[in-house]
């Protein structure tokens, strides 16, 4: 079990956050990906695994500078 | 600490109006040459063109300087305002000011916007805006102090330098024992011996119990202080709630203001956590997207990044409350606790540091080659205690570093110093050198613009190349992101009123990352939009960043998502809650509309503001060198192949250099000409006589400003 922007979302071994955004509308939109404490940016979303019981936020990443 | 000495030159006793729906409607007026203390009214016209903040700056220094004022003349004003919504507590962000001047720099008009106490205080203290021209001879502070309705004009002697100590010694002077009641404008030595000054605004960490500072960075704005004699400017004003600014309807103003305050309390943990790492996190995500510039923009990406990304701040930043001020919930201003720097005059003494922001990370780390985050943390420390703007001073660096390296200069004009990439010691050196405006550290002082001169008639550096390489436009240093990639963003760099600051458009991502804006006309509409949105928080006093650095979770679903709608509309309820000055969301673009063509037809005036002036170097459009190419070669061929058509069989990287710089260079003027024709300027850059009456900026002077330069309706 994995909890996702604050909701709870089942897990499986293997799991990547590509395959998790699978499960999103307009999953394009989400750039980055917080697991826990660590920004994962979109270049690395297929072969970063999610863990078990991770914290997940989908972060829009529109601002910065 | 040697004994100072404060004689008092000039008392200025005045009445202080009530405050009425975030204007006090007048201004303080200095002239330090023979201490002439005035107070101008602010009209009815003022408000409705100009709105407040840089609006208000830049109005009155149109007055002051002429079209050939130097930044050094007596008549170059230094002007300082917050805004109508500047100094409400209630409201995340609200806290900011805008300095401008005639920048070293550029010659021409520059704009800074910075966090602490100093423009609210002044405000409430009677004045939406400060304007200070002519030049003491003898180091002066100026008290403004809203409490005893009085302004004073001292002869400091024996002051500390340094902004540093000298922030901490005035806080406790003027306090009367309540030191958050004090806000001090300072710069440092650093500033008298460059181009590149910063000012440093102080606001009171109560826990801490010390002066903090934020920084008026960009242009050069300390230079033009300290060239004045002044010491500092010193705020006092007591206790701040809602009412203080007197709103035209407290109990919306305290609705909308709980909304955004409650979002970003929530949202904020789940998405960047900038009230606990600031904007570090921006390192990583950068350099993912080869977007960190590393050795002077040569490239966007380092295998040691993360030795100076947000994991390893977070460990270091000390914990607590870091809002520049009151009352933001998004207080992203950390710092450092019980720092001891390795080199220079607090060397083996503890100081607290204030930063690193992204900014200073990568231009004083990754893009000098340095990914050791105790030697950005001292560059940043002395930096602010110089006086010095960290963007500048990194990019400044990062130019004479691959100067160095490629060999257009070497040990004799250094002095000695190898300035190789990487080197830690050389660069903190550097910083040392300008403060005390010694070697080859003041050279590197007088920016990227000016070394290229140098280097090429006293050192025989070929200027083509260093033209390509030096990431400077107008005059002004880049700050740190890499656009080679970002058709938009070098627009953003480009086109910028001031210079190549990001505060003005931001675009990276929506274009290169989210592909929002694929066609030209989407691009220039982006480029109309966004900076004008931008001016916007610094009309009025407040800070961007609760805009889109924390994002509704349903924003997604709107129709234009990098725009952050609903944010934007609770700023028109805002505005019009303070002000009671009824708007929408469309109302406030047309406001920024005015002030920033006029901003443009002021760097005419001053002789800029031309198609010619939004050229930028090379480097920020595609690869200049060999390597450059060849380290992202499958990405170049593909675009000559897939985007330009061209067979590159066969063909040398040089050859393949000079196509893709061809093409890329042709998009850029073709950007050049939709931005135009969308803001409403000519085919040269300048507003056409349409725009200025649409915008009511159709003064006398504006239409014969530009009938000189050929424009007539």
């Amino acid at each position: 079990m994995i909890r996702v922007n604050g909701k709870k979302y089942s897990w499986y071994e293997g799991m990547t956050i590509k395959d998790l955004l699978n499960n999103f509308n307009k999953s394009h939109l989400y750039a980055v990906v917080r697991i826990n404490d660590k920004h994962i940016s979109r270049p690395y979303f297929e072969k970063t695994l999610i863990p078990d019981n991770s914290e997940v936020f989908l972060i829009p990443m529109i601002a910065g500078g | 600490m040697a004994e100072y000495k404060m004689e008092s030159l000039k008392t200025f006793n005045y009445d202080r109006p009530v405050i009425e729906k975030g204007y006090a409607n007048q201004t303080l007026c200095i002239d330090i040459s023979d201490f002439v203390i005035s107070v101008k009214p602010v009209t009815e016209k003022m408000k409705n063109v100009f709105i407040g903040g840089k609006g208000f700056d830049l109005w009155l220094l149109w007055n002051a300087v002429n079209s050939t004022t130097k930044w050094s003349d007596p008549e170059n004003a230094i002007c300082i305002a917050s805004g109508p919504m500047g100094g409400t507590p209630v409201y995340p962000g609200s806290g900011k000011s805008i300095v401008t001047t005639i920048s070293p720099l550029t010659g021409s008009v520059i704009d800074s916007n910075v966090g602490g106490y100093f423009g609210p205080y002044l405000k409430f203290s009677g004045f939406d805006a400060l304007e200070v021209t002519g030049k003491s001879l003898k180091d002066v502070v100026i008290f403004i102090d809203g409490i005893d309705e009085k302004v004073q004009i001292f002869k400091a002697s024996g002051l500390p330098d340094d902004s540093y100590t000298l922030s901490a010694i005035l806080t406790k002077y003027f306090a009367n024992g309540k030191p958050r009641n004090i806000s001090v404008v300072s710069t440092g030595p650093g500033a008298k011996n460059t181009r590149m000054g910063c000012l440093n605004f102080t606001w009171y960490d109560l826990k801490r119990k010390r002066a903090r500072y934020k920084q008026a960075g960009r242009g050069g704005i300390g230079g033009v202080f300290a060239d004045k004699g002044i010491k500092a400017i010193v705020a006092r004003w007591d206790t701040v709630t809602t009412k203080t600014n007197n709103p035209a309807n407290a109990n919306t103003l305290k609705e909308v203001g709980r909304k955004h305050s409650r979002e970003i309390v929530e949202l904020d943990p789940k998405q960047n956590q900038m009230s606990q790492i600031g904007t570090t996190h921006l390192v990583h995500i950068m350099n993912d997207f080869d977007l960190l510039p590393t050795h002077n923009f040569q490239y966007g990406q380092h295998s040691e990044a993360d030795n100076i990304g947000q994991e390893v701040f977070r460990r270091i930043f000390d914990p607590g409350y870091d809002g520049c001020w009151m009352g933001c919930t998004l207080a992203c201003s950390h710092g450092v606790k019980d720092f001891v720097p390795l080199t220079g005059p607090y060397k083996g003494i503890k100081v607290f540091v204030d930063g690193p922001e992204y900014e200073t990370i990568a231009g004083c780390g990754s893009n000098l080659g340095i990914f050791d985050p105790h030697t950005i943390i001292e560059m940043n420390f002395y930096c602010d205690t110089y006086g010095l703007d960290t963007i500048s001073v990194g990019t400044s660096t990062a130019f004479a570093m691959e100067c160095f390296e490629m060999g257009l200069i070497n040990e004799s004009h250094t002095h000695g110093m190898n300035l190789s990439f990487g080197n830690r010691l050389a660069a903190l050196e550097v910083v040392h050198q300008m403060a005390r405006g010694e070697g080859f550290g003041q050279i590197i002082g007088r920016g990227v613009r000016e070394m290229k001169i140098i280097f090429s008639r006293d050192y025989g550096a070929d200027p083509g190349l260093m033209q390509d390489i030096g990431m400077e436009a107008k005059g002004l240093e880049f700050s740190e992101y890499m656009t080679k990639e970002s058709l938009a963003q070098q627009g953003g760099y480009g086109l910028a009123l001031k210079g190549p600051q990001h505060d003005e458009a931001w675009l990276i991502f929506l274009d290169m990352v989210h592909n929002f804006m694929p066609t030209f006309e989407q691009k220039a509409e982006a480029l109309h939009w966004f900076p004008m949105f931008r001016t916007w928080f610094g009309l009025c006093g407040l800070c961007k960043l609760p805009w889109n650095d924390v994002v509704p979770e349903d924003n997604k679903e709107t129709p234009e998502p990098a725009k952050v709608m609903k944010h934007v509309e609770w700023y028109a309820d805002y505005y019009t809650a303070v002000t009671g000055r009824q708007t929408t969301s469309d109302g406030l673009i047309r406001m920024s509309e005015a002030v920033y063509n006029f901003q443009r037809i002021f760097n005419l005036k001053m002789g800029f503001g031309k198609r010619e002036h939004d050229d930028i170097p090379y480097r920020a459009v595609g690869p200049v060198k060999t390597v450059e190419y060849e380290s992202r070669a499958e990405r170049y061929d593909k675009q000559l192949v897939e985007k330009h058509n061209v067979d590159i069989t066969g063909m040398t990287t040089e050859e393949k250099i000079a196509l893709l710089r061809k093409s890329r260079e042709k998009l850029y003027e073709k950007l050049k000409d939709a931005v135009y024709k969308r803001r409403g300027w000519t085919n040269n850059g300048i507003p056409t006589i349409e725009t200025v009456n649409r915008l009511g900026i159709d003064f006398p002077e504006v239409l014969e400003l530009l009938r000189a330069h050929g424009v007539e309706s």
